[in-house]
This record gives structure tokens, sequence and C-alpha cells, in this order.
């Protein structure tokens, strides 16, 4: 008996699943206050809660039927802020799909949505932030 | 492979705990409560041997557990970025930090197994282990989630670090205790060393959990900064469960501490012998789960981060409002339809056909288990009332009631993953291996299956002696842990919460369930009958919270 609680102790420690979603998480992006022109290439700033390890991170753009492309992100100018590099887009629904590698050593996979509108010169996607731009 | 490599990563965060618990709080043990530098009769060799083993034996799989998470790291990066993590990888503090504390940790060990453990009645030696653990203690400040924040960075580091301790003290100590009892029962100390060994411990444990509080206090306070977040964030809810099973494990201190006052107060110590072995038996596996959890809510957002994706208490609660039953599903083809769109990134279309698949399996499950555990309660009485005594001939049947865990394994084997093997698309192994969520599942299905047959058949042998019956309340309490960490992916943060908070409050009671079946088994009367009544009464809670489940749309 006394063998069978040791077992089934250690059988308890070994076995154990834990949720995906992690500590980091973006606070606040730029695409709250700028949206995305059509046709200019852009950069948008995400902030994070946590330091994050950049050079094992990814962010991919995502556009219509889920074609993933890699973005090129450099470190922002303050701790937890991350400049990401937006390609020329034609107008459209999109996300920002990224996996980042927090330095609290978990992985954080989170996705954005936005729109890109057709109206040149206007921040019509800003104003239409609420409700195109969410978070998965 | 992806999803088995986050799997395991995840996994080693509560048996790391475990491996800490098991080094740090027998250095403690040692240093506070046995003090073997003092002479006594009850110390003998083997008990002395034993507690220094459990010591390194600890730290060396702490070592190894940590450099297990370094090489699931690099697994994890390179399986997500498709190449080779380094250089990167290697100016991580992860990796820095997880090699210092690794070569730290065999340092501890390597002393105590090769000279504490000569020397085991040496004050030197035992104040030496204690100097070259301290600095393998502070280099975990660097490994905790604290370490990665902007704000409050090195208070936060230096309380996670204090909180680890003080749970490390208590529970370490509860399972020297616990090799204590069996080396008494195997008569290898003298049966006079147990009670003082456990008054001993009561005032040592006292302090270990006021450090947790005092610690783990100001921490919560720097995370959630409302009530909303508390009650309405997945981080809020893990601390809700914290404190739930701090509250139970507790629950048993009482009763032990009680024990060994009225062992002080008449010399009365059948309850010190009859009891006490099986409240602390049930103490460890609610602490050893409360590792686990400790380890799953270090991996959630702060509340204090997510002040948007937060829950609010109505909402919280409208997840458990009694309704009617989903009775009915939707068709296999309808399900499938709306997957395409459900799982899209860019134009995601909700699907009312998952949402209200996904009700109909929760509910269908809780009409199963609430029906079983009525015809368990009934399995406990011999008579029926005068009104109903025509069915009396029919309750020795009542002992069956397990066979509904696997007819419930059956419906859920093909109900719970639509889009997997055998009703889906996506291949068994395909499935099961390349989705956390699905491998989770596919493990409580099975679970749920080897429960019912396992105690049908302990139900049914006639062995007194048999172990069959001990198999339930672990394999209860495993179900609880998987519950307890269960993941949605792919659901909105909040939507996420509102599903998790059903499924820990269901953990918690699965818990209930495996430590009151537990203690039915081991204890006498009227223990045994209370903590029966209590195991069935949590299996009847299971059963209405899922009967009355609605997943958000999503």
């Amino acid at each position: 008996m006394k063998r069978l609680f040791q077992l089934s102790l250690l059988t308890l420690s070994l076995l154990q699943l834990e949720t995906v979603s992690a500590h980091a998480v973006v606070m606040d992006n730029s695409l709250q206050i700028a949206p995305i022109h059509a046709n200019r290439a852009e950069k948008v700033e995400l902030t994070f809660n946590s330091q994050v390890e950049l050079g094992l991170s990814q962010i991919f753009l995502v556009s219509k039927g889920d074609r993933h492309e890699l973005l090129k992100a450099t470190k922002g100018q303050q701790n937890g802020r991350i400049v990401v590099e937006i390609p020329p887009l034609a107008p459209g629904d999109y996300a920002l799909r990224f996996k980042i590698f927090a330095a609290d050593g978990h992985l954080t996979e989170d996705v954005i949505h936005f729109v890109v509108d057709s109206t040149e010169g206007e921040d019509q996607a800003g104003q239409e932030q609420s409700p195109n731009l969410d978070r998965l | 492979m992806e999803a088995i490599a986050d799997f395991l990563d995840s996994l080693v965060g509560g048996v790391d705990l475990i491996c800490y618990s098991l080094a740090i709080g027998s250095l403690f043990w040692g240093l506070f409560v046995l003090r073997p530098w003092y002479s006594h009769a009850g110390y003998t060799d083997a008990l002395l041997e034993k507690t220094i083993a459990l010591l390194y034996k600890g730290g060396f799989a702490l070592a190894l557990i940590q450099l297990f998470k370094i090489v699931l790291k690099i697994w994890l990066m390179a399986a997500i970025l498709g190449r080779w993590p380094f250089p990167e990888f290697a100016d991580t503090t992860q990796f820095t930090g997880g090699l210092i504390r690794m070569v730290l940790t065999l340092l501890v060990a390597g002393y105590a197994y090769l000279y504490l453990s000569k020397n085991p009645f040496s004050r030197q030696h035992w104040m030496t282990t204690g100097y070259i653990a301290v600095p393998m203690i502070i280099s975990g400040a660097w490994l905790v989630h604290a370490a990665g924040r902007f704000d409050n960075q090195v208070p936060l580091m230096a309380l996670t670090v204090a909180h680890q301790l003080g749970a490390a003290a208590w529970i370490g100590g509860i399972f020297q205790l616990v090799n204590i009892w069996l080396l008494r029962s195997n008569m290898r100390v003298p049966a006079e060393l147990w009670p003082i060994m456990l008054k001993r411990f009561s005032l040592y444990g006292m302090a270990s959990v006021a450090m947790i509080l005092i610690t783990g206090l100001p921490i919560a306070l720097q995370y959630i900064d409302t009530w909303n977040g508390f009650i309405g964030t997945g981080y809020g809810n893990l601390l809700l469960v914290k404190i739930i099973l701090l509250s139970l494990a507790l629950g048993f201190a009482w009763l032990n501490r009680s024990a060994v006052q009225q062992f002080g107060a008449s010399g009365d110590n059948y309850a010190l012998n009859n009891r006490v072995p099986y409240y602390i038996e049930a103490e460890s596996l609610v602490l050893v789960v409360l590792l686990f959890t400790a380890a799953s809510l270090a991996s959630q957002p702060p509340a204090i981060d997510i002040p948007n994706l937060t829950a609010t208490w109505q909402e919280v609660l409208d997840t458990f409002a009694p309704r009617i039953p989903r009775t009915s599903s939707p068709s296999h083809e309808a399900l499938l339809a709306g997957e395409a769109g459900r799982v899209a990134i860019v134009g995601q279309i909700p699907s009312e056909a998952a949402t209200a698949w996904s009700d109909y399996n929760h509910n269908i499950s809780g009409i199963f288990l609430t029906v079983m555990s009525f015809v368990a309660m009934l399995s406990y009485i011999k008579r029926l009332p005068s009104a109903f005594s025509m069915f009396d001939k029919y309750l020795p049947l009542a002992k069956y009631w397990p066979f509904g865990f696997v007819a419930l394994g059956v419906f859920l084997f093909f109900r719970s993953d639509a889009e997997s093997w055998p009703l889906g698309p996506i291949g068994f192994w395909d499935s099961t291996f390349n989705n956390g969520e699905v491998l989770q599942h596919r493990i409580a299905t099975l679970l749920v299956f080897v429960l019912g047959v396992m105690e049908l058949r302990a139900r049914m042998s006639h062995d007194p002696n048999s172990k069959l019956p001990f198999v339930f309340p672990m394999l209860a309490a495993f179900g609880g842990l998987m519950l307890l960490t269960h993941s949605h992916i792919g659901f909105q943060a909040k939507s996420a919460f509102l599903i998790q908070v059903g499924h820990t409050l269901m953990g918690v009671f699965s818990l209930v369930l495996a430590c009151g079946r537990w203690l039915e088994l081991k204890l006498d009367r009227p223990g045994k009958d209370i903590a029966g009544f209590v195991s069935v009464a949590a299996l009847f809670q299971i059963g209405l919270i899922l009967m009355f489940y609605r997943e958000p749309l999503y």
C-alpha cells in the first residue's frame, strides 16, 4: 500500500498539463492611434508587459487566406517595446501574429487584427479600431 | 513536435517545484526540526540515512530537471523558429541562469551525498550544506517571472524566492513526515519518535505557512489590482484555486495538530497512529497539486496587465447559472462546415455549431456524472424510504455505478474532438501529437475509461487486501490536476478564462473527490463515512457544473 501511495504520488508528479497562454502580453500597440495607410510602408510599435528575447521571436503579417509573411522587428526605444516594419499593403483585413519568447522563458502566441482602409490620407482605420481591432 | 515540446516544457515546471521542495525542504527539516547533532534515542542510522537521501536525491533530480528545461527550450525554439536557436539563446537569462542554477544545485546535492551522508550527526556538515545552498536558492530569482518585469523587479524577485522557500519548507517537511511514518511502520525508528516529530513540525509548519502568506500577499497585490482582476482573469482564478488548496491543506494540518494536542493532554495516541498518517497522505496529495497549480499560475499574464480582457463578476457567475442542458447535438457535417471559418485568422467566422457541439458534450457528461453520483449515494444505504421500498431489490446493483465512467469514456472518445479521428478527417496520431488540446482530451478520455474499469473491478473484488480501490482516488486526483491546468487554445483571452473558470472549479472538486475517497478507504468510523459522503457530494457538484456548462461563441 505504501508503495502504491509513493508510486501514485510520483505518477501524479510526472503527469501535468499547463495552459499555453503565457506571462508576456501585448499591453498596447500603435495601431490604436496610428492606423496603417494603404500602399505605404509603415511601422507598428508593440508594447509588452515583460522583457522580450527578440532574436528568438517571430512576427508574421497574416493576410486573406491566412497567408503568412515574416516581418522584420527591432527593439524600440523603451523597455518592452518592439517596432515591426509593415510592407505596403492593399486595402483589406490583416492580422499580426506573433510568437514571442519572453525573458521569463515562456512562449506567448497572440494575434492582433487590423484593417487597412482604402481612404487615402485619412485615419479611417484608426477611427474604426474598436470594432476592427481585436485579439485572438 | 512543437506541441509535445510545449507540453513537456510546461510539465517540468511542477516537477521542478517538487524536487526543489524535496531538496531544500529536507535541508530545512534537518537544520530546524530534526537537529541531529542533539543526540536522541530515536535518531537511528536509518532515519538519518533516509532524511539525507531525500535531500540529495531531490537535489540531483532538480539539477537534472534544470538541464532538461534548457534542452526543452532549445527543442521548442528550434521547432518554432525552424532553425538552430543559437547563438541568440546562449545570451538569454534562461540559458545562463539555468546553467548556473544547475551547477549550484549539483554542488549542494554532491556535498550532501559525499560528505553529509557520511557525517549525518555533524552540525558543521549540516551548516555547510546550508551555506552552499544559499547561492543556489538566490540563483533561482533570475528564473522567476519577476525577472522579466519592468516595475519593482528586485523586490518581486526576492519575494518570489522567499515564497518558494516557505512552500519548500512546508511541503518538504510533509514529505519527511511521510518518510518517518514509513520508517516507523517498518520499525526502523522507535514509535515514540512519531509524536515528537509531529509536535516539532506543528510549530515549524505554522512558521512556514506564515512565510508563504507574508510573501505571497504583496506579490498578489502587485499582480492583481482590482477585485475584478481577482475574479475575472486566469491569473486571479488560479490564485483563488491556490488559496482554496492551501485552506484544504491547512484543514488537514489542523486535524493533525488537534491529534497532537489530544495526545499531549491525555496521552491517548489512537488518533496519532490511526488517523494522522492518512491525513498527512491526503495533505501530500493536495500540496503536490498545489505545486503544479503554482507552476501553471506562473504562465498566466498578471491581471494588472490585461484590464481590457478581464471578465466581470456577473459574467463569471453566469457561467455557473442553472439552465436547461442541451440534449440535441448539431450534425457532424454542420460542425465541420463551420470549422474553416472558425479557425481562420483573417476573416474568422464564429461557429454556432462548434459551440453547440461543445455544450452538448459537456452537458451530457454532466448528466452522466449527476446520475452516477446519485446512484453512488444509493449504494451507501441499505433500504429506501417506504414509498420506494419496491425498488429495494435493485439496491445491490447500485454498487456498479462506476460503469457510468466506462460509458462516459466511450462517449468522450467519439465526441471530444470532432475534427479528429474517429469522426473527423484528421488522423489519430496527427491530431494527438500536433495539438496540445487534443492530446489533453485523449488523456482525459483514457483516464475516465480506466477509472471506470478499475473501480468496477475494485468493487466486484472480494479480496480484502486488494490495492485496486486506491487506483480510483489517485486517478481522480490526476483528473483534477488536468482540469486545473486545462488549456483552450485559440480563444480570446476572456473567452478562454470563462471556460477555464468552470474547469478549475471542477478540478478542485475532483481533488476533494480523490481525498475523500482515499480517506474513506483508510479511516475508521465516523471519519470514514464523512469522507465518503464528501467524496460523492464532490462528484455530484462536478456533474452539476458540467450539466449547466455554456461555451462562449467563438
